[in-house]
């Protein structure tokens, strides 16, 4: 059970990515690629300013700012310079890519005997319950906060944007604004993913977040499903849909693993179980109707 | 609500899929982890489980289980296969490449772990406050050494076209140990009366076009220093370079088959090996007394017989031909 346990903990760990994509695809409709170096940001100056002894506290919002500049960088290379998001996304992955490396001075940064927001508060002397409980505590935080928002006149603005823009606009909403704090917000909660991810696993490293996007999408639509298969119109149990399918996505690499499945088919049965998860509501519609 | 008891099937499979039955028998159980998939590294695994063989642990005499799982280059999945590993429990955890060490050392303290391939704890920054390692990690190490002899090879063998040797290198700037190496090179350089071209790159995909607009710097020379990015891409940059009658140097034997000229360095088989002996006699005796991370201990000095000819470069006699 151990073993569920954690990979329990990464899907949590990656909550901040599943809602940061949330909020960029579903609510504005915008493919953001930035998700990959945003998330290294944030691992590698998590590690960076945990090595330098700076206080948790300071750190994680170093992080979330960080990101948020990220996803503002990329906002306003989409909407002012016009320049197709998903080409936006990659200028500034890119680009992260060097700033990465620059920040940490290095590729690969171990935090060792490093403060960690796991163990700032002990419940249980089981390290990972301990992570468990903290862990929740913080992605109800983050779920809490982010739902709240998107209930404010703000966030109904917000998702009115991605709904119809021209409406929107025409009631005097300043979209291209709207988009960039749109997608500050979201690569804020990816470098957070990246902040707990670091801590979670030890050590932060440049390639982590090489296909975490695919992460992050493919909990999307684990909830989406979900939320369409339920009838969902509730803000905040889509999140919590999301952030299931988060934990999903990990459990389903976690099976395959104690399964003894052959390394090299790894991937390819967790796309098969992950479309077998998404499709299984098609299937019933296959069933004649009485 | 016919689709919910299809969903309560699907969870329930799932469950009991995930139960495996965990019946623990006598037989030791080794995890072995490797972050990516390559030929030359894959070679640090048959060491490894030849060495254990050779004790007494042979799978097919049933008398130790290897489990062995590939994280195809993804950091999220190396992480579940050490969780997993570590929550069985295994007996031993072998990790290959720097990226398995540091990530199982970060998940456990108490289940030792042999690591191959992978650079001193002090280089992979492991060490406490104290400065001391932790005390599970065993196996085999390297450090920046091993590059200065085969560097100091090339000035041996090569005339310079010009007045001055150059030397191109290409070194990924996403490896600590590819970057840590490029800077060792850069004074080795210095002292030796080398120009050094050196770039960086990101990955293997980047390759041919950096390795190009080395060729296009009129080197003499190609150091291949043995990094992940040069290990997928060799084949590439060979073939640049041949096209470029421009000779490869490495340090690394498996590179040398592959068709670099000469090298002097470890051999990846010989280094699994040596970490492979390190967990036999763990197993045999269940302590770790007198095991610490050693140095690789063979070092071979390698040419390839072909390359050779093709640049009529006479390798000294206490080089050995690769098979």
């Amino acid at each position: 059970m151990e073993f569920y346990l954690t990979a329990l903990l990464q899907g949590l760990c990656f909550a901040g990515i599943a809602v940061g994509i949330y909020i960029s695809m579903k609510i504005f409709n915008i493919p953001d690629i930035t998700t990959d170096g945003s998330y290294t940001l944030g691992g590698m100056l998590t590690g960076t300013l945990l090595t330098h002894a700076l206080p948790l506290y300071l750190s994680a919002f170093a992080v979330l700012v960080a990101g948020a500049v990220a996803g503002a960088i990329t906002g306003i290379i989409h909407t002012k310079l016009k320049i197709n998001a998903l080409l936006a996304g990659i200028l500034v992955s890119t680009a992260l890519y060097s700033v990465n490396i620059i920040t940490a001075g290095r590729s690969n940064l171990p935090l060792v005997n490093t403060p960690s927001v796991f163990n700032v508060i002990s419940f249980t002397t089981n390290v990972n319950l301990n992570t468990l409980i903290i862990l929740l505590f913080i992605v109800a935080l983050i779920i809490g906060l982010i739902g709240y928002l998107l209930k404010t006149d703000f966030g109904i603005a917000m998702r009115a944007t991605g709904n119809s823009e021209t409406m929107i606009r025409a009631l005097g909403v300043n979209t291209d604004r709207m988009k960039i704090i749109g997608l500050a917000l979201a690569n804020a909660l990816t470098a957070f993913s990246g902040f707990l991810m670091t801590q979670q696993q030890g050590y932060a490293d440049i390639s982590m977040g090489i296909g975490i996007v695919i992460i992050g999408l493919g909990s999307v639509i684990i909830g989406e499903t979900l939320i369409n298969w339920l009838n969902i119109t509730s803000v905040w149990a889509s999140l919590l849909l999301v952030l299931a399918g988060a934990v999903v996505f990990q459990l389903v690499l976690a099976v395959t693993l104690t399964l003894g499945v052959n390394a090299n088919l790894l991937k390819l049965v967790t796309a098969a179980l992950v479309l077998l998860f998404v499709s299984l509501p098609r299937l019933s519609l296959l069933r004649q109707h009485d | 609500m016919k689709r919910n008891s299809y969903l309560l099937i699907f969870a329930v499979t799932c469950l009991l899929a995930a139960c495996k039955s965990s019946n623990k028998s006598n037989v030791p159980v080794v995890g072995f982890v490797d972050a990516f998939e390559d030929a030359t590294i894959a070679q640090a695994k048959n060491g490894f489980v030849d060495a254990l063989a050779k004790n007494g642990f042979s799978e097919d005499s049933g008398t130790i289980k290897i489990e062995y799982q590939n994280a195809q280059g993804s950091i999220p999945t190396l992480t579940q296969i050490v969780n997993q590993f570590v929550s069985e429990p295994v007996d031993v955890l072998a990790t290959s490449t720097t990226l398995s060490s540091v990530t199982a050392s970060q998940k456990t303290k108490t289940i030792p772990i042999f690591m191959m391939v992978s650079p001193t704890p002090e280089r992979a920054h492991l060490l406490d406050a104290q400065g001391k390692a932790p005390a599970n990690l065993f196996g085999t190490v390297e450090d920046l050494n091993y590059i200065d002899t085969s560097f100091s090879i090339i000035p041996k063998l090569l005339k310079p076209k010009g007045s001055k040797l150059v030397i191109g290198m290409i070194y990924n700037q996403s490896e600590p140990q590819s970057a840590d190496a490029m800077e060792r090179i850069k004074g080795l350089a210095a002292k030796l009366n080398v120009t050094l071209v050196a770039l960086p790159l990101n990955s293997s995909a980047e390759a041919q076009l950096v390795t190009q607009s080395l060729l296009n710097k009129n080197i003499d020379a190609f150091f291949a220093n043995p990094d992940n990015t040069v290990f997928a891409a060799f084949e590439t940059i060979l073939k640049s370079c041949e096209q470029k009658n421009v000779p490869i140097f490495t340090s690394e034997a498996g590179l040398v088959q592959r068709g670099a000229v000469a090298a002097f360095g470890a051999d990846i088989y010989q280094w699994g090996y040596q970490s492979g002996l390190q967990a036999a006699q763990y197993l045999k005796t269940h302590k770790t007394d007198g095991l610490k991370p050693e140095m690789v201990k063979i070092r071979k000095r390698v040419y390839n017989p072909t390359a050779a000819k093709k640049y009529n470069i006479t390798v000294p006699a206490n080089f050995e031909a690769v098979k």
